[in-house]
């Protein structure tokens, strides 16, 4: 998230940028979750990303209020309006959409260069995918016990997994990042950004070529998203721990019960209590 | 010939906008009256933290299906529209039970059905809980809960402008959309070929559609960001003064108590009987 800091008008644009991305992808991804999936052979063809929106904005503006925008449209319209928030999980996909878009908005320096669109558009596309197919894997991998001794199980996720980013790059990477990015942005270049009180990007406008201040900062963010995932492993020893004492001690669990007998017998009447005071007082 | 009318129904005849707005619309607003939605968010949150986090990490039989019944019947009382309890049954059996089929196809056997059981039981319990405490309640007050916890201020504004921006924007995507096709010229599709046409044609429509919706979306953010900012609002955000008075409504009564309680005793049973089998 942003800080306040002097230039006052750069920072309302950021906003703005940011709530335009938020908008736009949330409703997106929105649809996405309702559009049906054409199942041909195995060959998946789901509408799984309208990723060309945040793509574009974030080649035609500053590219991490967009990025930023678009990661928290998903999880807010998608996720939290629809219930379908799943915790951990949704840090790592916060962080990958985040760091896809970011890179692919830094790359394009000159947005009228239809080339640099291109490779921006499906190399970021690219990074999102992979680095949520590596998350997916560890994931599976942390949440089944004995992953290894479960038959044809590891070959499977694998399989997949690897499967679903190939097909995921090829058909939505291609039909739904690359075409209408490559569509979008000369079109909406120059038009859009006066909307928004900005001057379109240039060549010497442009934020510089992503240096290695950007790279470690874009490792540093995957790491904490394996790093979510990773949790789950220090997990299983919460679990031995746990095991341990519930199979050791009845009475552990005993006592956990009475206690919290006590606690609703408790909180029923202060309930009842409360209840009746302010009967007294209404009278 | 079953792909090819899987096809022929389109993208667009397939979800009525109409229908999809007023989903969220009832799941955001239509139920402020139930036990749920009347809670202390704040309260809710801590019992989503343990039922969100801790199935992931438990293997035990008995605990996780005492922990989905608990979240199915907050569920129940959360009463979550149709559209979204559809979705969790759609999520769950993407998640685990494509895996399952493929793990047969690699000759895997029966061996893996338990393994699999109990991650579709982790999947359906944290999905459920975070159903029960987000969608169940009030976006205001969710917004609120999160902020009395440090969340960003960016996020509470996220979810508060969502929800009321939506209705709007999906209007808005509707009409373009329902332009476009007035406009427009729709391929045959009475063959196979025709028909992947026409597939073709509905996803560049809507693709072709974005372009006014962006440019629309930018002018109404800036004049959001602009009436935010006459509203002093960046400063607002970081203002602990603000923040106080916004929060002032939170209020801790018996019933999230009691419900908490409830829940702990719950649990507790479930651990219970687990170390007696």
């Amino acid at each position: 998230m942003s800080t306040i800091n002097k230039q006052s008008a750069n920072q309302s644009q950021k906003l703005m940028v940011f709530v335009l991305t938020m908008a736009l992808y949330g409703l997106a991804t929105l649809f996405t979750e309702l559009i049906p999936k054409f199942q041909v052979g195995i060959v998946e063809f789901s509408v799984e990303y309208f990723l060309f929106i945040p793509l574009t904005l974030a080649m035609l503006f500053d590219p991490m209020s967009a990025a930023l925008g678009a990661a928290t449209g998903e999880l807010v319209f998608s996720e939290i309006m629809l219930g379908q928030f799943g915790g951990l999980g949704e840090l790592e996909k916060f962080i990958t959409v985040t760091i896809g878009v970011y890179i692919a908005g830094r790359l394009v320096s000159d947005p009228q260069n239809r080339k640099l669109v291109g490779i921006a558009a499906f190399g970021g596309t690219a990074i999102q995918l992979l680095l949520g197919t590596i998350v997916d894997i560890l994931k599976v991998q942390f949440a089944i016990e004995d992953f290894e001794s479960v038959a044809g199980l590891p070959e499977s996720v694998f399989a997949t997994e690897g499967f679903a980013f190939v097909n995921d790059l090829l058909f939505s990477g291609i039909l739904f990042c690359l075409l209408p990015t490559l569509f979008l942005v000369p079109k909406l270049y120059g038009k859009i950004e006066p909307l928004l009180g900005m001057q379109p990007r240039t060549k010497n406008t442009a934020l510089d070529p992503i240096g290695l201040k950007a790279v470690i900062g874009c490792a540093v963010a995957f790491a904490v998203a394996i790093g979510a995932e990773f949790m789950a492993e220090s997990g299983l020893s919460l679990i031995d721990w746990e095991a341990d004492w519930a199979e050791s001690s009845t009475a552990m669990a005993i006592g956990m019960v009475v206690a919290a007998v006590l606690a609703v017998a408790v909180v029923l009447i202060m309930r009842a209590r409360s209840e009746k005071s302010s009967v007294e007082k209404g009278v | 010939m079953k792909t090819v009318e899987k096809l022929s129904e389109n993208i667009l005849d397939k979800l009525s906008i109409d229908f999809l707005r007023n989903q969220v619309l009832k799941n955001a607003y239509g139920n402020n009256d139930t036990v749920i939605a009347g809670m202390d968010p704040r309260i809710l949150l801590v019992w989503y933290l343990f039922f969100g986090l801790v199935p992931w990490f438990v293997n035990d039989l008995p605990f996780l299906i005492g922990c989905f019944l608990l979240v199915a019947v907050t569920t129940m009382m959360a009463k979550v529209a149709g559209l979204v309890l559809f979705l969790f049954g759609l999520g769950v059996f993407s998640q685990t039970g494509y895996l399952l089929i493929v793990t047969l196809l690699f000759g895997g056997d029966a061996s893996a059905i338990a393994p699999l059981l109990v991650l579709t039981l982790k999947v359906a319990t944290v999905s459920l809980a975070s159903i029960t405490v987000f969608s169940g309640m009030d976006p205001d007050k969710l917004a609120n809960g999160l902020m009395w916890y440090g969340c960003p201020e960016r996020l509470s504004f996220s979810i508060s402008y969502a929800y009321r921006m939506l209705p709007i924007l999906m209007e808005e995507f509707q009409n373009i959309l329902l332009s476009y096709r007035l406009r427009g010229n729709p391929p045959e599709h009475e063959h196979l070929v025709g028909k992947i046409k026409y597939l073709i044609y509905q996803i560049k429509v809507i693709i072709h559609s974005f372009y006014p919706l962006m440019l629309n979306t930018a002018k109404r953010s800036r004049t959001t960001v602009e009436v935010l900012e006459i509203k002093g609002y960046r400063y607002a955000a970081v203002n602990k003064e603000v923040k106080k008075i916004k929060l002032s409504s939170l209020c801790v009564s018996n019933n999230d108590l009691l419900f908490l309680s409830a829940s702990f005793l719950w649990i507790a049973v479930t651990v219970l009987i687990s170390t007696l089998i």
